[in-house]
């Protein structure tokens, strides 16, 4: 383990992401991003400025295997950890 | 569990997790928000025809299958006429 | 904790629950516990058109386990104070 990035365990990797863009999977084909401003060991998080992407598929009147997306933006978001799958850290937009 | 007292002796409605709807009179409740309805009745939606009432009598339901408890606005409640109303019924919780 | 603490602080401010179902039901909330049930006072449903379910439903206890969001508003929110709360909370799991 890296002692100079200050990351011993998951956990460490969401607390450096503090006020930083993060970008969450979550269940049900859905992913998020937004700024993180809270989370607890449950994975509870707290976001702003999110952007949550839906992945539609098989939607009625598509051709078969298309994925279409819904987008939509919230401005304060509290997302339940039980839907969590990943959060990721900045880097990638 | 505090937030369940001031439902006692009210109309209510449980939208439970597998999507049904059920409409009674709140017996009681415990800590786990098991609780019981007396009167009561499940309301059928569907897209074909108007709501349809099932009656149930007394029952109780799991506190683990409940997603929602909401009071019904008497006055609201009898002005409407369940058979002129269509629609989908409420999907099942999804994790 | 933390969370519950964040919620206790919005009682009284309108939110939009989005729960596991797909409903979203925007209200004013009254109370929350420590399991994150929430109770709604004067309650709207989103596409009431296709969710007439809850024309006659005045106010509502929603069960924790079955919310997927809370959409807050973020004038309500203050961001640095979450953050510090975060980071405290993150320590005193560390210390244990």
């Amino acid at each position: 383990m890296d002692p100079s990035s200050g990351i011993q365990e998951p956990f460490d990797l969401i607390r450096l992401s503090l006020s930083e863009r993060v970008f969450v999977k979550l269940r049900g084909d859905r992913e998020i991003t937004g700024i993180l401003h809270a989370y607890d060991g449950h994975m509870n998080l707290i976001l702003s400025d999110v952007e949550e992407t839906i992945m539609l598929v098989d939607v009625e009147g598509a051709p078969e295997g298309q994925v279409n997306v819904a987008k939509r933006k919230m401005e304060m978001l509290f997302v339940r950890g039980d839907g969590v799958i990943l959060v990721s850290p900045p880097s990638r937009t | 569990m505090s937030t369940l007292q001031g439902y006692v002796d009210r109309r209510v409605l449980l939208i439970l997790q597998d999507g049904r709807a059920i409409v009674g009179t709140m017996a009681g409740f415990d800590q786990k928000s098991n609780v019981v309805l007396s009167d009561s009745k499940e309301r059928v939606y569907s897209l074909e025809e108007g709501v349809e009432e099932i009656p149930l009598g007394l029952y109780l339901v799991k506190g683990d299958m409940i997603v929602l408890i909401g009071e019904i606005d008497e006055a609201i409640d009898s002005s409407v006429d369940l058979s002129t109303i269509r629609a989908e019924p409420i999907p099942p919780i999804r994790y | 904790m933390l969370i519950f603490s964040v919620f206790k602080t919005l009682t009284d401010q309108q939110v939009t629950v989005e729960l596991k179902n797909d409903l979203s039901i925007t209200g004013v909330l009254k109370s929350v516990d420590q399991f994150l049930n929430i109770r709604l006072d004067n309650i709207k449903v989103s596409d009431e058109a296709r969710h007439p379910h809850m024309m006659d439903v005045k106010n509502c206890f929603i069960r924790g386990s079955v919310v997927r969001y809370v959409q807050l508003s973020a004038e309500n929110v203050d961001t640095q104070l979450l953050e510090d709360a975060t980071r405290r909370e993150a320590m005193n799991q560390v210390k244990r």
